[in-house]
């Protein structure tokens, strides 16, 4: 687009006698013909404007429109877009942060990704990266105040960055991502759902954040979800299905207790990993509990659950009534048979019960009997023992 | 989370290249120094060094035993290996050998005529041409005598030989050399080049050097003109932007071979010549003859050894004085102070020691001087045009660098003219610098070349095009209320800008609004008039008082605009304060049509011729 100039001059204000004159001649002075310098962007606008003959509007909104398509490709690339990262201010906390802590350190806060987190590409952790490393750089800081440990916090990136462009070393700190232990504690009860005002919406409000946070480390890809109210019976059993089985690739090598680093001590080294391995058993076992006690509460609570059976019921209950009274009499019959079914289960369940009982009984008489015989040893060997010292002193 | 497959070392790919800026050379081929620019990341164009670290590289190239010496190397070859070292090779190319003046003692190897091809300029030069290669030692017949060697026999001597290089022989060398040294530098393939040409180089001439880049291959996007390249450059500088979109532009191009004047007529861009001249006599080297000359003479008085220069016997001494001169000139051109000049064994064993200061420097240089001003007020006059009416000049050339030229222009055009040195950019490698102008305008010519995709689009950029333009300025006259001026005078379109065209104005109105369209003539009026009388000294001790008497008239010139035909009028919409922005778009055929409305938004025809 052509830019406007703006003349030196301000128009005087219109003498209010002006009119516009007539003007006497109709056409400007003939033409001169002059050779251009095939030069500059401005002959090429020209010589576009003329092999395609163009007017100015049409060829302003041409280049508007190339120069849209090249910033359009340029995003596509990666130059400007930044893919949104953002930028995240650093707490003071986080700046005061102690690079040889960096176990503990929250990687994905320290590299300003905490509203991504394990969502974050590896794009995006290269952008972030950057981002940081032009802020906090120690050299951009040489001329200020002249702080001693000025680059504490260019260490804490540089590990983070170390952390999270490694696959193995990322799918670790995720299993245990310590900026998400709050809320991972913070899981809902049935009984802030059953007092929710709405239960209904409660349950989904309250649990789909924990689901959705949990799918994160399921090895089946895709995970199902939640869902709605309004799924079917084969949904929601398929959903508890897959979350009975879970099958979750968390691990926690990260929390592993280093080797001390002074000793060579090979029984020492031994001793912390066998400690270590049976520490991450014992977590991920812990985690399973976990997992399945989230499933087994929001199973407890869902209200499909009760809609579904509320629904089976009443179909149950409708056939039964479709049915009716024109098969009573079979339909009689046929309860009498249900009824004798079910009193000879019982009885069989009440018999193995007994049987359990008297087993039992069994086994107690058989310990008790037990406990008579060893007092009654224990007994004669003291008096034996009493009888060899007496023997002794006398002799 | 998905695993990454690890990828073994060495087998990464090169990063993809994103970056929209082209890789193209601009290439600045003198007849004495050649200089490469390239376009940087941000897209400007940056004047390179080559391996040596020179930016204004030698167009020499000096044959020394089995070696091949090219730039500023192959000059200093010219002190003790003159006769096979080439220079100066650019001016001879396409020309017939009868057309060269075969003029006085050359210092370098001689022009002669091509001993197999007719009429054919030649360079003829001695070389250690390698020995030729030992017969293969299979040829030896199976029965020979057990004892025979199975190896090659080594080497023998390489063995002095004549070679004959044509100057578009030479010109592929060097041409190659920038290629290579730009190609090192970039770290790729360039995609293409721009060279910039002299004015006057002849049809044949074009197509000689076309054909030598091809040779050395060089894909070339066009052969630029030198005021072409100086404009494209000058008009891309930052500095830029704060000149008015029509202007006038002075070319001054003062090399080492000579000096080079186009006048330019730039309207928002586009550039026309108005006239352009070459004068030979004025160059870099009638200036380092005179200095030669002073030095040498300065010589003799220090050591009491006589030093002639153009003598024979004491063509070492020159060469090796020359090649000082070129420190010298460079000092004085960058820095006030004074400049030395120290040649080692200058003669007879004797070294010398000399300073030179800006005085002096300028003196010996005010002939030249003199010469190019002659030279550019010759040339206004030529198209009957006023130092008033250049409104920028543009320093172009090795010797341009030299403040005493613009000191001397100074005298001539008019304070409001822009010069690279009144903004000060000469200096440290600024965009103004003469030295790089013509590269990096090269260079970014060649980058838009590179961008376009159109072939009719390129194909006009082969040859200029012959486009009408306007006679006479077309401006706005905005009728003023009081009789003491007819009004304010906007120019719109300004004489000699090339058609279609349109011209953009925004004004700050108050109140109703109307304006005239005119036709007008833009010509400097010359008024005689006396100097304000100096202020008479207070003492009456002074008792000279009749020098004041004969005050001489001085002339004035002064930008007058004569208005000649009125075309049209009209009122401007819009009622109280507002922005109106005026825009004129005039026809290939000659149509006027005059459109106003707000900014950005859309106008309303007003006017129509």
């Amino acid at each position: 687009m052509a830019s406007s100039i703006r003349p030196p001059v301000i128009p005087p204000p219109l003498p209010e006698s002006w009119t516009p004159p007539a003007a006497p001649s109709k056409s400007i002075s003939p033409l001169l013909q002059r050779r251009l310098i095939p030069a500059g962007p401005a002959y090429l606008a020209h010589v576009q404007r003329t092999t395609h003959g163009l007017s100015f509007e049409e060829h302003d909104k041409r280049i508007a429109e190339e120069r849209a398509l090249k910033e359009g490709a340029q995003s596509n690339g990666n130059s400007e877009d930044d893919l949104g990262v953002g930028d995240e201010p650093e707490s003071l906390g986080l700046l005061a942060l102690d690079p040889k802590e960096w176990k503990k350190q929250d990687h994905y806060a320290v590299l300003g990704l905490s509203h991504l987190r394990w969502r974050a590409t590896d794009e995006q952790i290269k952008i972030a990266h950057r981002k940081k490393v032009l802020k906090h750089h120690p050299d951009k800081k040489a001329g200020a105040a002249g702080e001693t440990n000025d680059d504490a916090f260019f260490k804490c990136i540089s590990k983070a960055m170390d952390v999270l462009t490694n696959p193995e070393k990322r799918r670790q700190y995720d299993s245990v991502d310590f900026g998400l232990q709050d809320i991972e504690d913070d899981v809902p009860t049935p009984a802030q759902v059953t007092k929710a005002a709405d239960p209904n919406k409660a349950f989904f409000e309250f649990y789909e954040p924990v689901f959705e946070r949990e799918a994160r480390f399921s090895r089946k890809e895709p995970v199902p979800m939640l869902g709605s109210y309004d799924d079917g019976k084969a949904e929601v059993e398929g959903f508890y299905d897959f979350w009975y089985n879970f099958d979750s690739w968390r691990s926690f090598e990260y929390l592993d207790k280093e080797v001390n680093e002074g000793s060579d001590n090979r029984d020492d080294k031994r001793y912390t990993e066998k400690k270590n391995k049976t520490e991450r058993a014992r977590r991920k076992k812990e985690d399973t509990q976990r997992l399945r006690l989230i499933v087994d509460q929001a199973l407890s609570v869902d209200p499909r659950i009760k809609r579904i059976k509320q629904e089976e019921k009443e179909a149950r209950e409708a056939k039964k009534k479709n049915k009716g009274g024109a098969v009573a009499a079979g339909g009689g019959a046929k309860v009498k048979a249900e009824e004798e079914k079910r009193k000879e289960e019982e009885e069989a369940k009440r018999k193995e019960e007994e049987e359990k009982v008297a087993k039992a009984d069994a086994k107690k008489a058989k310990a008790a009997a037990a406990n008579a015989a060893k007092k009654a040893r224990r007994a004669a060997r003291q008096a034996e023992e009493a009888a060899a010292t007496g023997g002794g002193l006398a002799s | 989370m998905a695993v990454i497959e690890s990828v073994p070392n060495g087998s990464a790919l090169a990063p993809i290249e994103v970056s929209s800026v082209p890789t193209v050379v601009g290439i600045n081929f003198g007849n004495s120094y050649a200089s490469i620019a390239v376009l940087n990341k941000e897209g400007q164009a940056e004047c390179i060094a080559n391996e040596d670290g020179e930016r204004q590289i030698a167009c020499a190239i000096a044959f020394q035993g089995e070696e091949i010496y090219i730039g500023n190397q192959a000059k200093q070859q010219l002190v003790k290996n003159a006769e096979n070292t080439i220079t100066g090779f650019r001016n001879l190319l396409g020309k017939k050998f009868s057309e060269i003046k075969q003029d006085a003692a050359a210092t370098s190897a001689p022009v002669i005529q091509h001993p197999d091809r007719a009429d054919e300029p030649a360079y003829c030069v001695k070389v250690l041409q390698p020995a030729p290669s030992p017969l293969p030692s299979s040829a030896t017949p199976k029965t020979a005598t057990p004892t025979a060697s199975r190896l090659a026999t080594p080497r023998s001597e390489p063995v002095p030989a004549l070679r004959f290089l044509t100057p578009a022989d030479a010109t592929t060398l060097f041409l190659r050399s920038l290629l290579q040294s730009a190609e090192d530098f970039l770290g790729r393939k360039a995609d293409g080049a721009v060279i910039s040409v002299p004015a006057w180089f002849a049809p044949a001439q074009l197509i000689a050097l076309r054909a030598a880049a091809a040779d050395a291959g060089i894909a070339v996007l066009q052969l630029l003109d030198d005021a072409g390249a100086a404009a494209v450059a000058a008009t891309s500088a930052p500095t830029a932007e704060d000149l008015p979109a029509d202007r006038t532009q002075l070319v001054v191009d003062l090399g080492a071979s000579g000096l080079a004047l186009t006048l330019l007529r730039v309207s928002d861009g586009l550039f026309s010549a108005l006239a352009a001249s070459y004068t030979p006599d004025a160059s870099g080297d009638a200036l380092d003859a005179r200095l030669l000359r002073f030095f040498a003479k300065d010589f003799t008085k220090k050591t009491k050894v006589p030093l002639a220069i153009g003598d024979a016997t004491d063509r070492r001494a020159e060469a090796r004085l020359l090649l000082a001169l070129e420190h010298t000139k460079r000092t004085v051109s960058a820095s006030a102070g004074a400049a030395t000049c120290s040649v080692e064994s200058l003669k007879d064993g004797l070294d010398y020691t000399g300073t030179i200061n800006r005085l002096r420097f300028d003196l010996e240089a005010r002939p030249i001087y003199t010469a190019v001003v002659s030279a550019a007020s010759d040339l206004l006059s030529s198209v009957d045009l006023d130092w008033l009416h250049v409104d920028e000049l543009v320093y172009v050339g090795g010797s341009a660098c030299l403040p005493g030229l613009d000191d001397a222009l100074a005298a001539c055009y008019s304070e409001d003219a822009a010069t690279p040195f009144k903004a000060g950019t000469v200096a440290g490698g600024g965009p103004g610098d003469p030295t790089t102008l013509l590269a990096r305008g090269c260079a970014l010519q060649a980058g838009l070349l590179a961008r376009i995709d159109d072939e009719a689009v390129r194909a006009a950029f082969a040859q200029g095009t012959e486009t009408p333009t306007v006679a006479k300025t077309l401006g706005a006259l905005f009728p003023a209320a009081d009789g003491e001026s007819e009004g304010e005078w906007v120019p719109l379109v300004h004489a000699g800008t090339p058609l279609p065209a349109r011209r953009m104005v925004s004004v700050a109105l108050d109140g109703p609004a109307g304006f005239e369209l005119w036709e007008a003539d833009e010509c400097i009026k010359t008024e005689r008039v006396k100097p304000p009388k100096a202020e008479p000294l207070s003492d009456e001790e002074d008792e000279e008082p009749a020098e004041v008497e004969e005050e001489e008239e001085v002339e004035v010139k002064e930008k007058v605009v004569g208005r000649e035909t009125l075309l049209g009028a009209a009122r401007l919409p819009g009622e109280g304060k507002r922005e109106i922005e005026v825009a004129v778009v005039v026809g290939k055929d000659g149509s006027v049509e005059v459109s106003a409305g707000e900014p950005g938004g859309a106008r309303e025809v007003v006017v129509k011729v």
